[in-house]
């Protein structure tokens, strides 16, 4: 098989982040410094020489950049300042605007013009709804209050309305994603011609994609927990947050009050410290530029702490105004929070950072079905 | 050369940044008082395009131009060009570049006035700044009594000069004294260096001091005068005749500088056997008597009367010397810097030195290897008791080309390293070796061939770096990546030699100011050629030999040392020596400069 180079990947890649790469002279120290690389799996350094070497197609079928979690282990101890760490996020930045099959995710992470551009006109577009398509619908604003004294906030956004948008948008989200990771599982499993992974294998390790989503087990072997955890505790907070408010809105979106206790407040509550817990460490951290792993910040990661701190904000606002019947407060609130949330699943889910929710446990899922492909019986492996 | 008739100047000081401190107004006043300068411009004072120029040049009947300031070859092409419009020629376009005569951070006005006035007349800074002789006195000072200061102290006393050499601790002989063997020949470092330490000692043209340090440099080149600190050695060298009685009976005890902390010396000691000169010495910091007033055991058994005073103290003398040489070394890398390698905290984790020492007869083990291993008392000591190890890695590259130390390569790393392999295999045959490296680099003569040499012997030589040393079950853990087979590397072995580089001296730092003589970013005394005159400094009659110009092996220091002696000897032979460049006065060059228009001028009217 033929091997094409491209030396302008290099160029590429320094697109998507910051580092030093080529001052690299592969002494090894990265890869026996992570707690991650494993045998059959090394890296940072074998990545750092296929984007030296301009292997494009050999870096794009690689799973190694989604194990990394960015421990940060690699980069101070490099011995040539090449920062192999932050290549690693490079390449996740990359991958995802390889997969990603529209080419917007490329542009997102290329031009700031572009993704808060992105972000502002679906913002825009979100307001105009609530302002004109609402009420001219028929539904408007109410100043009237239950009998609880809450603010009457189905009658200001329908909730069949609302469900349906949120179900429209879940199925455009979840239609890249997955047509995304269908295009990652071609590149890195379907296109090596000489090895075939057997239909068995593939529900065998099913269970690790759902293990590693739940759990991250992979993150919690760098040294340092407390990002595994906090990491763990947002994400978790945020899943929960997802699928009750796509799947079951009309059980959370009452007008009626509950108790504290009661499950869909204390779900609500937990996501929202999940959210918080996480955001203030990610977010401290980034400004602190202490730790190697939130040293080099790119556009994509503030404008996703930036947007995800507004949702949770407005949500807890919006909570706080509508027990306590606040009805313009809460409408307000309302509108923003829509506006921060719907740009932010809709660019930032498929499109940008957060597509590692799904990338990430897949990746490990394709790590172990390489490991147990096997040779694909073509005719030179008969001649031999 | 002849003087030009019309001349005018512009400066180019676009202040692009703000590093410009050349203060211009002055420069402006100083041109206009020669008679041959017609304008001045400055650099805003005009448009700097082809059209104004040329209209400029042809308006003025400028035959000379001169462009001084910052980077003024920037703007040549242009001046060259409106020149060769005007009619005139290109050639005429001088540039004055006062980043050549830049001294740091302030600039020397007088300096920069006296190329303008060159400039002016028509003759380049070069050709009149030649600086003054001075005359020499025919002594030299040696700083550094390791192999380079050894060997230009020979030289210049072989051609029956007088040579100071001044050697900071007991003994000359430095760290070539503490090897085993040297690359890549093997041969026994003692043998061929000792002949060389008795020759110093022995020839009289040589004035040997050893315990000394340097305090004070003053003067100019041919005529400097140093002050020297002669530190108390307690022992009287002239009446001390070396035999130990004193070492027997002494109860003091500390580790031994000579083998890098691998073994205990006492209080009264002598640095190693061979040391030269080969008498007694009291480190004052463990003796017993200096710090509670009781002991003199050593005074009670010194069979020479009056030889050891305890009481002595230090003295300063100041000798008068025409050059110095400067060789004050290196110092070795601390490997503790690098805690992922555990120096420090695992015995048997060791820096090449004190491997060194190790492998040498004279050493703690007896030139045996074995582990270190716990005395009664828990302490981790050298004992021949010990185990061997029959495992062995050797880590390259420790503290050398690593931006969070040293950036640069240390040169002797790799061929040492080799070389202990060898030296392994030759005491502990059916060991087993392991050297983790980046680079080989064996760049000298012969030093490829030894590098085939080891590969040819049953050695491990894997390329990557290890990344960390840790101690499993009482062994060393290593773990790295072999970078050729592209897998994970892991190891256990009883013994890892960490080889350390090469760092400037401390002294460097101190001498650096007291001698007036710059040093290069990584520490080292920058030499003022690279390429064409490694061993002068830019300070007259001040040489470099050895590696305290930068990392460097045996044979090479021995080279430098060699030179620096030339040029040292050139001097004295001439009997003159050049003054520092910055040394010549405005009115100096003025003269010079009148003089040389009128021998111009004469010979025109011839």
């Amino acid at each position: 098989m033929s091997v094409r180079v491209h030396p302008e990947l290099r160029n590429q890649l320094m697109q998507f982040g910051i580092g030093d790469w080529n001052a690299c002279y592969h002494c090894g120290t990265c890869t026996a410094m992570c707690p991650l690389s494993e045998e059959g799996f090394l890296f940072p350094r074998k990545k750092i020489r296929l984007m030296q070497m301009g292997l494009k197609n050999e870096i794009e079928s690689s799973v190694e950049p989604w194990l990394c979690y960015y421990c940060g282990d690699c980069t101070s101890t490099c011995p040539r300042d090449a920062n192999p760490g932050e290549l690693m996020m490079s390449l996740r930045r990359y991958l995802t605007s390889i997969y990603d099959w529209t080419g917007l995710s490329k542009k997102f992470y290329t031009s700031e013009v572009w993704e808060i551009g992105s972000i502002l006109l679906i913002a825009v577009l979100v307001v105009i709804a609530f302002l004109i398509g609402l009420p001219a619908m028929g539904y408007s604003f109410t100043t009237e209050l239950t009998s609880q004294g809450g603010v009457k906030i189905n009658s200001f956004a329908p909730i069949h309305i609302i469900e349906a948008f949120d179900w429209a948008m879940a199925i455009v989200v979840g239609g890249l994603l997955i047509s995304n990771i269908l295009r990652m599982y071609y590149k890195i499993i379907w296109k090596h011609g000489h090895t075939k992974v057997t239909f068995w294998v593939h529900v065998r390790e099913f269970w690790r994609l759902v293990f590693n989503f739940s759990v991250q087990p992979k993150f919690g072997k760098c040294d340092d927990k407390r990002y595994w955890f906090s990491h763990w505790f947002l994400m978790s907070g945020y899943t929960i947050m997802f699928i009750v408010v796509v799947v079951f809105l009309p059980w959370f979106q009452t007008e009626k009050i509950l108790p504290p206790w009661h499950l869909q407040r204390a779900l609500g509550y937990y996501a929202t410290f999940g959210l918080l817990f996480g955001l203030l460490v990610a977010i401290t951290g980034r400004m602190r530029r202490k730790d190697v792993k939130f040293y080099f910040s790119h556009v994509s990661d503030w404008l996703f702490l930036v947007m995800l701190t507004l949702t949770v904000i407005t949500g807890i606002l919006i909570h706080i105004f509508r027990i306590y019947g606040m009805p313009y407060a809460t409408y307000i609130f309302y509108i923003i929070h829509m506006a921060v949330l719907v740009p932010m699943i809709l660019i930032e889910v498929p499109f940008s950072k957060w597509s590692h929710l799904a990338y990430r446990p897949f990746a490990v899922y394709f790590q172990h079905l390489k490991t147990h492909a096997v040779p694909r019986k073509t005719k030179i492996n008969s001649i031999n | 050369m002849r003087s030009p008739s019309k001349t005018c100047i512009f400066f180019y000081n676009p202040q692009f940044s703000d590093f410009d401190p050349i203060d211009y107004a002055e420069l402006i006043r100083y041109a206009m008082t020669f008679p041959n300068v017609s304008r001045i411009w400055k650099y805003h004072d005009f448009i700097w395009n082809e059209q104004n120029l040329t209209d400029k040049i042809e308006a003025n009947g400028i035959d000379h131009l001169i462009v001084a300031g910052l980077l003024p070859g920037t703007v040549k092409t242009l001046f060259s060009k409106a020149m060769a419009i005007a009619g005139k020629d290109p050639a005429n376009v001088i540039l004055a570049s006062f980043n050549d005569y830049y001294t740091g951070t302030t600039f020397d006005m007088d300096r920069l006035k006296s190329v303008l006035a060159c400039l002016i007349a028509g003759l380049s800074y070069e050709t009149v700044a030649i600086p003054d002789e001075n005359p020499v006195n025919p002594a030299t000072l040696v700083i550094g009594g390791g192999i380079a200061g050894i060997q230009a102290s020979l030289e210049i006393a072989y051609s029956n000069n007088h040579v100071y050499l001044v050697e900071k601790t007991g003994t000359i002989g430095g760290k070539m004294a503490t090897f085993d063997k040297t690359f890549p020949t093997l041969d026994c470092a003692a043998c061929i260096l000792t002949p060389k330490m008795v020759e110093v000692n022995q020839n009289p043209f040589i004035n040997l001091m050893t315990y000394c340090e340097v305090q004070e440099v003053s003067g100019e080149a041919g005529n400097y005068s140093v002050r020297i600190l002669m530190r108390a050695r307690k022992v009287n060298v002239k009446t001390c005749i070396g035999c130990g009685t004193c070492t027997e009976k002494c109860p003091a005890q500390a580790p031994s500088e000579f083998d890098y902390g691998t073994s205990m010396r006492k209080a009264i000691y002598m640095p190693f056997p061979q040391a030269v000169p080969n008498k007694y010495m009291i480190d004052a910091e463990s003796c017993i008597y200096l710090k509670t007033g009781k002991c003199r055991a050593c005074v009670k058994v010194c069979p020479v009367p009056d030889c050891i005073n305890l009481d002595e103290q230090d003295h300063e003398v100041t000798i008068n010397v025409g050059n110095i040489i400067v060789a004050t070394g290196f110092k070795p890398f601390d490997a503790k810097k690098m805690d992922q390698f555990g120096y420090g905290r695992l015995p048997n984790v060791l820096t090449s030195l004190e491997f060194e020492r190790l492998l040498n007869a004279s050493g703690p083990t007896g030139g045996n290897i074995h582990l270190r291993s716990q005395d009664k008392k828990g302490n981790w000591i050298f004992t021949e008791e010990a185990e061997k190890p029959e495992k062995v890695a050797i880590i390259h590259c420790v503290g050398s080309r690593d931006k969070n130390h040293n950036k640069y390569c240390s040169r002797v790393c790799c061929m040492y390293s080799l070389k202990f392999s060898h030296l392994i295999l030759e005491k502990l045959p059916g060991a087993e070796i392991h050297e983790y490296f980046i680079d080989m680099r064996s760049f000298g003569k012969g030093y490829e061939e030894f590098y085939e040499r080891i590969l040819e012997e049953d050695v491990s030589i894997v390329r990557g770096k290890t990344a960390k040393v840790e101690e499993r079950n009482g062994k060393l853990f290593l773990r790295g990546e072999d970078i050729l087979k592209g897998e994970i590397l892991e190891n256990t072995v009883d013994m890892v030699i960490l080889s350390i580089g090469l760092e400037a001296a401390e002294e460097t730092r101190d001498l650096s100011r007291m001698l007036g003589i710059p040093r290069s970013e990584d520490g080292f005394f920058e030499e003022v050629h690279y390429n064409l005159d490694p061993t002068a400094t830019s300070r007259g009659g001040i040489y470099l030999a050895g590696t305290c110009q930068g990392p460097k092996d045996i044979p090479d220091s021995v080279a430098q040392g060699s030179a620096a002696a030339a040029r040292a000897i050139q001097s004295i032979l001439k009997g003159k020596i050049y003054k520092d460049l910055i040394s010549i006065p405005l009115e100096t060059i003025e003269k010079r400069i009148n003089k040389l228009t009128l021998v111009q001028l004469e010979e025109k009217h011839l």
